[in-house]
């Protein structure tokens, strides 16, 4: 075991874990946070897509050591950071993706929403070409896509107001 | 938006795997056949045994009560024992403390398989005679009426077809708990469309009754069919080892575990004949259909049955004879997937009208719209058509999205353009909606009304993401009379409702919505007969004071679907669900790449009860669709081994492949009185728009490379890879 520390959400953590463990298996089976889901064996479905230092990274690519140091978001941590940036209600990426219908099963829109969430820091006025290359890892096998792109696109004009 | 949609937004949604892990869980891992066909001569486990952090390791001499698994027909067992029959099939069960150390044991173990020589074509199996039934034929007309009509027909066209398997690819892999209780009892925690299918067989390999099982499903991470049968034996592992060393069990597969050990989508081989009149109406059509059933039955035998009754579509065919043969080969026993059997046979009569239109020089759509359906018409299986709006579908669809335009902007550019062409065609769709097994037609349902107000509603529906749950909230607070908001939907458990039928056949909302309904109506006549016009937690603090009964538990049976087996005749379902969509393509012909332009819709979704829920459905299903004609590809060696195990090599659809433009229109008549309050099943039918995408590329290849310049290929096998379709353009030259 290994002692880590880690920013997870804001929160300074210490964490002991197996040496060899991924960022997504200490947030999953360390530290309670299994909003960060695993849909593949290694690094082909975007489930996994946590924040580090505001880029979207995949957590199941990453060992949990190398995340010492840097500012980790999942999505559990979303709703919080916008309420602390003095936001009302829910994050715009949550609540575009909740009026869009643009998750189905739920189970890769963790992923799909940080990337949304990363590209949208980074370009408040995304173009359709934009958030599909932003979110061209992340695979979703319920909608077909169009309600996503379109959550997008709504989360960019929501923050844009915010902005 | 499903009812979790908020929740899943905040991460808090619990799946299998996310469940607070109890003391003492331990892991499974599943050590399968490395051979597709064979002898099984040893197991040495020796060395895994060694392994300090295994508990055990079960294999089928574990198994207390029966090693069998298979729902319809008792031919799978749990544990291979004595021959291996594909590859993927388990052998072994490690338990340990972690999933790693469970998989690095798992490793460890040896097979001593003497091989024996595997088969992998269902044309091979058919001329071996290795079939999972007995074959099956539909007629209409008999054998000499048939053999007049093709000799009355103007034209006749021939050939065959293939549709490739495809992989369901739930993003959430197969998983499940199993938790010891008290006097040896089991709860598990199940990734299931069907809990009671887990129950039974978990009852039956455990020799325990089935109360002493619970089986209890929060919501599953996608399932399409998957999670159907297919779910059963991951189960019933963690269950049989639970039971046996009394401590909670998990065993959760990895992708590549997933996607070797798991049954698929059927591929299917056809041949047919399909006999015309000069102005193109359908005369006399025969089709041959070779499913691969795989290794055992598992759910073929009712999919082979779907794929007979759609092998027409939506077209009036007064001459018919299709035979459907379930062929059993040495891969991955195939399974349930979104449609059921039914996009295979479709696409078969599709296929036939294609090649006819080019023989007739006209239109496909032109040929579709002639021969559709309408009220009085029968089918082949004998269900005379009710509230047909086959036509309305089609022409509406025609109207609205200006079909004719489209066809003259797709022919001009076509005679400008060198290098790009487009493609178009419109797919008309007919689907029947029940269980095609009449016993499996009924749900259950039990609601509670506390004494604050709020009410709990539990059902047989399992919430996949399709959003039965919102569906089956918004049909209680309409039918109570209450604020939606007072509603909470419980986990499925067959504790609340027994017996159950799986959550599948586009079936969930109509038959869990119907036994909602008539609990809650049951509930809402008890706080009629009381005092009129209280609000609704005073009526229910008076309802509790005047002793009434505020809990009700519900029972529904579709009624009027009847079929005879024997005779091949009857009225299997309770309606049927129609459609018609046109979708655009764009051929890049020097590199076979293709984009999918636009997908416009005119869907029947009768009354809809949730028109965000149901418009995700018709996207998702099409996104199946397309994915499964076009780039999703399973590739398998010549000794059955499959060799895209994982999403690096297959490919599934990303958001690049949608198409660009998706509309979707719900088509609005009062001709649906079947299902709950006016609503009609919407899970399966959309994926069949799909078919279209494969027509509309293969109608651009052909505008550059026309028919008498192709020879012998007929550009009629799916999918339609970007390789693929490469060879066709260039090939043979």
């Amino acid at each position: 075991m290994r002692l880590l520390e880690l920013e997870i959400n804001g929160d300074r953590l210490h964490v002991a874990a197996p040496p060899h463990w991924t960022l997504l298996e200490v947030l999953r089976y360390e530290l309670g946070l299994t909003g960060t889901k695993q849909g593949c064996d290694k690094g082909d479905c975007g489930a996994c897509t946590v924040l580090v230092d505001g880029k979207p990274q995949l957590s199941c690519l990453m060992l949990g050591s190398a995340a010492q140091g840097h500012a980790i978001t999942t999505i559990e941590g979303l709703l919080p950071a916008h309420r602390a940036q003095g936001g009302a209600g829910a994050d715009p990426v949550q609540d575009a993706f909740d009026r869009c219908g643009a998750l189905q099963c739920g189970f890769c829109q963790p992923g799909m929403m940080l990337s949304a969430k990363a590209l949208l820091s980074e370009n408040p006025t995304p173009t359709s070409t934009d958030i599909k290359h932003a979110l061209s890892g992340n695979l979703c096998r319920c909608t077909g896509y169009t309600q996503i792109l379109e959550a997008a696109l709504l989360a960019a004009t929501k923050t844009e107001e915010v902005l | 938006m499903s009812l979790d949609a908020a929740r899943h937004t905040r991460g808090e949604s619990l799946f299998v795997d996310d469940l607070p892990q109890p003391s003492g869980l331990l892991h499974g891992a599943v050590f399968s056949s490395p051979v597709a066909h064979g002898r099984l001569l040893s197991l040495d486990l020796d060395a895994a045994q060694k392994h300090a952090a295994v508990r055990r390791i079960f294999t089928a001499k574990d198994v207390p009560g029966e090693n069998q698994i298979g729902a319809i027909i008792p031919d799978e067992p749990l544990f291979a024992e004595g021959h291996v029959h594909h590859i993927g099939q388990p052998l072994a069960l490690v338990v340990a403390t972690s999933p790693e150390a469970a998989r690095e044991a798992r490793d460890l173990i040896r097979a001593e398989i003497e091989e024996l020589e595997p088969v992998v074509c269902p044309r091979e199996a058919h001329r071996r005679e290795q079939f999972i039934v007995p074959s099956r034929s539909l007629r209409l007309g008999d054998e000499a009426q048939l053999a007049e009509a093709f000799a009355k027909s103007a034209t006749i066209v021939e050939g065959q077809t293939s549709t490739a398997g495809q992989e369901h690819l739930y993003l959430e892999t197969q998983a499940s708990m199993a938790v010891p209780l008290e006097g040896g009892r089991l709860r598990i925690y199940a990734g299931t469309q069907g809990p009671t299918a887990v129950q039974r067989v978990a009852a039956r390999v455990l020799a325990l009754p089935m109360s002493a099982i619970e089986v209890e499903v929060l919501r599953l991470g996608g399932a399409f069919g998957g999670k159907e049968d297919q779910a059963t034996p991951w189960a019933t592992f963690a269950a049989l080892a639970a039971h046996c060393l009394e401590q909670p069990v998990k065993l959760v597969l990895q992708r590549s575990e997933d996607m070797l050990m798991t049954g698929k989508r059927h591929p299917y081989q056809s041949d047919w004949r399909l006999g015309l009149d000069q102005e193109g109406k359908i005369l006399a059509y025969e089709a041959t259909l070779f499913q691969n059933a795989g290794a055992s039955a598992d759910l073929s035998p009712a999919i082979l049955e779907r794929s007979l009754f759609h092998a027409a579509n939506c077209y009036k065919i007064p001459n018919a004879r299709i035979t459907a043969h379930s062929c059993r080969t040495n891969l991955t026993p195939f399974t349930a997937f979104r449609g059921f059997g039914g996009p295979q046979g479709m696409f078969v009569i599709e296929s036939a009208l294609a090649r006819a239109a080019e023989v007739l020089g006209v239109t496909k759509e032109h040929l579709q719209s002639i021969n559709l359906l309408q009220s009085g018409d029968v089918t082949p299986y004998g269900q005379e058509m009710q509230g047909c709006v086959s036509r309305r579908s089609f022409e509406q669809t025609a109207q609205r999205f200006d079909l004719a335009g489209a066809r003259r902007a797709t022919v001009e550019f076509n005679a400008k353009n060198k290098r790009f062409k487009r493609g178009l065609a419109t797919m008309p769709i007919c689907f029947g909606i029940s269980f095609t097994n009449k016993m499996m037609n009924q749900a259950g349902s039990l609601v509670h009304i506390y004494l604050d107000g709020s009410v709990q509603v539990a059902s047989g529906a399992v919430e996949m993401g399709q959003g039965v749950t919102a569906k089956l909230r918004n049909i209680a607070a309409h039918t109570l009379g209450c604020d939606v908001n007072l509603i909470s939907m419980a986990a499925t458990s067959t504790t609340t409702v027994a017996n159950t039928s799986p959550t599948a056949a586009s079936a969930g909302a109509d038959l869990n919505g119907m036994a909602v309904r008539i609990a809650c109506t049951q509930l809402r006549e008890r706080l009629d007969a009381l005092e009129r016009g209280l609000p609704w937690k005073e009526l229910i603090n008076h309802a509790h004071q005047e002793r009434v009964h505020l809990s009700s538990a519900a029972h529904y049976a579709t009624p009027n679907i009847h079929y005879d087996k024997d005779a091949e005749w009857g009225a299997p379902f309770a309606y049927h669900v129609y459609g018609s969509s046109i979708t655009r393509v764009t051929v890049d012909c020097l590199l076979g790449t293709y984009k999918i332009d636009s997908v416009e819709i005119v869907h029947d979704a009768g009354k809809s009860l949730a028109p965000l829920i149901d418009r995700g459905q018709v996207e998702g299903g099409l996104a199946q669709g397309i994915g499964w004609l076009t780039v999703e590809d399973l590739a398998y060696s010549d000794d059955g081994r499959l060799l895209s195990h994982n999403l690096a090599t297959y490919k599934a659809p990303d958001i690049y492949s949608a198409p660009v433009k998706i509309e979707v229109e719900f088509l609005e008549h009062d001709e649906s009185p079947c299902a709950v309050l006016g609503s009609k099943g919407i899970g399966e039918p959309p994926l069949m728009y799909g078919i279209g995408a494969f027509f509309a590329i293969r109608d651009a290849a052909r505008a550059f490379r026309p028919v008498e310049r192709s020879g012998a290929e007929d550009l009629l096998c799916a999918p339609l890879t970007p390789e693929r379709l490469l060879m066709y353009l260039h090939g043979n030259r």
